[in-house]
């Protein structure tokens, strides 16, 4: 989630509340407090509203929820008359630009770090990490219109932002911070996008940086910005959020026509969003008994407004999509509060799953019995689970990008993880005895099975297979009322001659016996170690 | 002080009893025990004053053997003709003894040399001799060093120094009965109790007008861990058992599902952040190759790129079925409820789950990478906010969480959305617990559900933490036994 630095003289300031007032109502619009101290806040907002990514935009929400400005806020736009010329070739590399211009701006420091603020966060959010969209902000006054948004090769040179000389497309891809990190974007592309004026001058090599010639500084009074992506939508939605923005920080918007080769198009377009007003679904959705005049006032509270059957939400909302939308936009005007909890009481009585208790009244059993219940984790590694044992890790089950390769496999065994547990409480008394009931993976050709198996272990100096075998005996009578059956067999956690099946029904359910040596000593254990394993999902089966 | 005494400690107090006080060995004879058990014992009784422990230490003179010039003067009286230097030399075992006798003899002016060519030896002065002797004697018959003349002390100074004689210490020990060791040998000494009941006490009735004998109940029992229950297993219990009483019915299922149902089922976009894999744990290698666009599954897609007949925009995207054929571990339990509500067409239901679910992370105090949501949904003509609102306050009242807000928040698949929060006192703030919401009807139309859904997915290791007074969630899956056997079963609570 995004996270945003304001400071409350300025918000108190832009709102005409108090803090207190204002970090009270702050999480009523979805916005939560990440910390505070006496002059600023840090604030959380979700990626859905990015018009929300800056005092401005939080100033204009409040201000409708504190109903000092309500309604659709209004956007006028003129035209500038300068235009930005496609070349067809950018097609298959980054098709769209959409731009805008600001005029008449006085940014101080704090104005620029939150228009910065705002414009990283979309490069992330929406932007899909520079993927889909990517902004540029230059001065207008360093730039000599007509525009051209061109391909071309990477032997073209510039001087990015920030660098003193120029360098080819080539070098800034393998040698600046925003080329290694974003450079990925073009795969195998030959040409490259850029945006020069008329005098040649380099605005911006997008997604990666812009030129160096055309910074935007607290001197900037008029501001041309960018919008490049592979979605038009999407391009069209972040410029809306940058241009209103610049509106909110006093600039005058003017659009900026971009020709491409078969048409041209005029940006930015601010005409509100506008969803189908369901009366009748919203007050169903949020259940209060309003008119439709109150309706309208907590909508102009969320600064919305209808118009006969239309509800207009203001262009940066691109978060509405539904008329069920227009619901949510009434509770938060109500004051969400405000709004008293009903508790719908159960018509029909509630149910345990039946495998669900199965498995608690093994826990239950097992405790009873004198054994700790432990609970590891279902993903591990490949030395813990297959090394140790010296087995083979063709069927494993991996995860993709795993974070830690402590959590890289799926475990087939549980046998593993507690013997990775007592590992780590060799300092502690013995007996250890220790048991768990735990999900387990296995490959079944493409697809992967999933069961429910219980492990234990007991180790102390005379850990033995009889010890083991009185809780096996133990656990299937109190649990299943049945006798077991074992059988001399080969497993690969447990040594051979020291281990059987476990077999019930004619249905083989596991394995115990004593651990190898080889396994007890990988993990670091100074005592006999011995354990069973069975399958819970095949006995709840050959019970029922 | 307790009365309680063991066997061995009530035979001490009867033997000492009578003598009051008494060496060491004697009170061993006395008692007939062994030293060790003695020994011990005594300690035990010294700790509970019924004895006091007592050491002094003697030191008495032993004649190691006879000064050698004695020896030499009683030959020389003794002789009948006096005897010469080399004869006299004779009568001893070696010159060098017969030299130190010689030396001595003649420098205390006891014996004098005379003659020309043959010299012999002639006594002088005996009484010197004599005196020396007696007091060897004495020592000899345990004169000690207290009782001699400083003079004769002179002379047993040399002596020592000479190894004629030697010091020898010895320790005593001394026990000695304390007023209250009188009274608990008097009570110890009653015969007429019972040390321990047995089957044959119990059959003969010998125990009738009898009673069993005091024993020390302040004493430190052996220590050991009784089995157990997780206390994660606990409180799912206790969470299964509140979803129940309010008409719920449980649901299980797998940990792996299509991506389909994990994201595009709720209408998350394909292309969403928390779809990456730097979030969401992919399985290598597998898919659901059966998954076709056709049924639910083209309506979902369809609804993803432009809202199908829901009403919605749609996200505007070209839906790919490769990207939902991906098989993930589930990052939320709602897929249990989506695949429970496409398959159930009830017009009203209550269902939960409390399982697993996974999450690309790195460990820390506050992530995990697995861990346990307790996910539910409502469904029901006539369902709204507040009832969503009703049923969450209710429902964290009954996990013992009065004081709860709700704020609104987002979720790509539930409109409104609420998201839970509740007072921590360790943290002094509200601390998020989970999100909540209505279905939207792009995820409810495509399955075939026409009536409200509630659902929401809260997390139980927070609600867990505030419980157990603990600040990390990694302790909880530590395997660390020493907590799992010595925790408070109420901790927190």
């Amino acid at each position: 989630m995004p996270v945003v630095r304001l400071e409350l003289s300025r918000l108190t300031e832009m709102i005409g509340a108090s803090r207190k007032e204002i970090l009270d109502r702050l999480p009523y619009i979805g916005l939560d407090i990440e910390s505070a101290d006496s002059r600023s806040v840090r604030i959380e907002y979700s990626p859905n509203r990015p018009d929300l990514g800056t005092d401005y935009g939080i100033a204009r929400a409040l201000r409708g929820l504190l109903g000092t400005e309500t309604g659709l806020p209004e956007f006028q736009t003129e035209p500038t008359g300068i235009t930005v010329t496609v070349d067809r070739r950018l097609s298959k590399v980054r098709p769209y630009i959409a731009c805008c211009v600001a005029t008449g701006l006085d940014l101080d420091d704090e104005d620029v770090r939150q228009i910065i603020s705002l414009q990283e966060d979309l490069h992330n959010g929406l932007g899909r990490k520079r993927r889909t969209v990517a902004i540029g902000l230059h001065d207008l006054d360093r730039i000599s219109p007509p525009i051209s948004y061109r391909a071309v090769p990477s032997t073209f040179e510039f001087t990015p932002l920030g660098r003193k000389t120029a360098s080819s497309i080539r070098s800034t891809l393998s040698d600046t911070y925003e080329g290694k990190a974003y450079g990925h974007i073009f795969g195998s592309s030959k040409v490259f996008p850029v945006i020069v004026d008329s005098k040649e001058t380099v605005l911006s090599f997008p997604p990666i940086i812009n030129g160096d010639a055309t910074r935007v500084t607290t001197r900037t009074r008029r501001m041309f910005v960018d919008v490049t992506s592979t979605s038009q939508k999407a391009g069209d939605d972040v410029l809306a959020i940058m241009a209103t923005t610049l509106s909110e920080a006093g600039g005058r918007l003017r659009t900026v026509a971009v020709r491409y080769p078969n048409k041209v198009r005029v940006t930015p377009d601010l005409t509100p969003a506008e969803l189908h007003f369901d009366f009748d679904l919203v007050k169903s959705v949020i259940g209060l008994d309003l008119s439709r005049k109150e309706m309208l006032a907590c909508l102009a509270r969320s600064r919305m407004e209808v118009k006969g059957n239309r509800a207009l939400g203001p262009r940066y909302r691109i978060d509405l999509l539904h008329p069920v939308d227009v619901a949510e936009e009434v509770a938060l005007g109500y004051g969400i509060d405000r709004i008293k909890p009903v508790y719908p009481p159960s018509k029909a009585p509630g149910a345990f799953n039946h495998f669900e208790d199965f498995l608690e009244s093994v826990s239950t059993v097992m405790a009873g019995a004198g054994m700790i219940e432990m609970m590891t984790y279902e993903l591990t590694d490949r030395k813990s689970l297959y090394d140790s044992f010296e087995r083979p890790s063709s069927e494993m089950v991996a995860v993709q990008n795993p974070k830690s390769l402590d959590h890289s496999m799926l475990r087939d065994a549980l046998i593993p993880s507690l013997l990775a547990a007592l590992s780590g409480n060799v300092k502690s008394d013995y007996p250890q005895r220790v048991f768990e009931i735990g999900r387990v993976y296995t490959r079944a050709h493409d697809d992967v099975k999933e069961s429910w198996h219980l492990g234990c272990l007991i180790a102390h100096s005379q850990a033995s297979y009889t010890e083991a075998k009185m809780y096996l005996d133990a656990a299937c009578r109190l649990v299943a009322g049945l006798d077991v059956v074992t059988e001399a067999a080969e497993h690969w956690a447990f040594s051979p001659g020291r281990c059987a099946s476990v077999t019930m029904k004619e249905e083989g359910l596991g394995n115990i016996g004593e651990l190898t040596p080889g396994a007890i000593d990988a993990f670091g254990i100074g005592v006999p170690v011995s354990g069973l394993e069975i399958d819970l999902s095949k006995l709840y089966e050959l019970l029922k | 002080m307790s009365s309680a005494l063991h066997p061995i400690e009530r035979k001490i107090l009867s033997a000492l009893a009578p003598l009051g006080s008494a060496p060491f060995e004697a009170l061993v004879a006395a008692a007939s025990l062994n030293e060790d058990q003695v020994r011990r014992a005594l300690q035990w009784l010294a700790s509970k004053r019924l004895v006091s422990v007592g050491g002094s230490v003697e030191s008495r003179l032993e004649l190691v053997r006879e000064p050698p010039e004695l020896e030499l003067v009683s030959q020389v009286s003794q002789a009948t003709a006096p005897l010469t230097i080399g004869q006299l030399r004779g009568k001893f075992g070696s010159p060098e003894e017969f030299s130190a006798a010689f030396g001595r003899a003649r420098s205390s002016g006891w014996i004098a040399v005379e003659g020309g060519a043959a010299q012999v030896v002639r006594m002088v002065e005996i009484a010197g001799a004599e005196s020396l002797r007696s007091l060897v004697r004495s020592i000899a018959s345990g004169k000690t060093e207290g009782s001699m003349t400083s003079e004769e002390m002179d002379t047993v100074s040399d002596l020592l120094k000479r190894g004629i004689v030697r010091r020898v210490e010895t320790r005593t020990t001394t026990v000695a009965i304390t007023d209250e060791g009188r009274r608990s040998s008097l009570l110890a000494a009653d015969e007429g109790l019972i040390d321990r009941l047995t089957p044959d006490i119990l059959a003969s009735g010998a125990w009738k007008g009898r009673r069993l004998r005091s024993i020390d109940v302040e004493a430190k029992a052996p220590r050991f861990f009784p089995g157990r229950r997780h206390p994660v297993r606990d409180f799912i219990r206790e969470v299964r058992e509140v979803y129940v009483s309010m008409g719920f019915t449980e649901l299980q299922g797998d940990s792996v599902h299509p991506a389909f149902w994990n994201f595009d089922a709720l209408f998350i976009p394909q292309d969403h952040p928390g779809r990456e894999m730097q979030d969401t744990f992919y399985l290598e290698g597998l898919s659901d190759t059966a998954l076709k666009r056709s049924g639910v599954v083209a309506r979902v897609a369809s609804v993803h790129e432009d809202g199908w007949t829901t009403g919605s925009r749609g996200w505007g995207y070209r839906w790919r079925v490769e990207e939902a054929r991906r098989l993930v571990l589930r990052t939320h339990n709602t897929v249990l409820s989506v695949k429970a509500l496409s398959e159930s067409k009830e017009k009203e239901t209550r269902v939960f789950a409390v399982s697993k679910v996974y999450r690309n992370e790195n460990l820390d105090y506050k992530h995990l990478a697995e861990f346990y949501q307790m996910d539910g949904i409502m469904v029901g003509q006539g369902l709204n906010i507040r009832h969503l609102m009703g049923f969450l306050t209710e429902f964290y009242k009954k996990l013992g969480m009065a004081d709860v807000k709700l704020w609104p928040t987002y979720f790509p698949y539930t409109e409104p959305s609420l998201q839970v929060v509740g007072y921590s006192k360790a943290f002094k703030s509200w601390i998020e617990l989970g999100g909540s919401g209505v279905f939207r009807p792009e995820v409810t139309q495509p399955l075939g559900v026409s009536v409200p859904v509630l659902a929401w997915g809260p997390g139980i290791e927070r609600l867990m933490l505030m419980r157990f007074g603990l600040e990390d969630m990694r302790t909880l899956y530590g395997s660390d036994l020493s907590w799992l056997r010595n925790r408070g079963e109420l901790a927190g609570s």
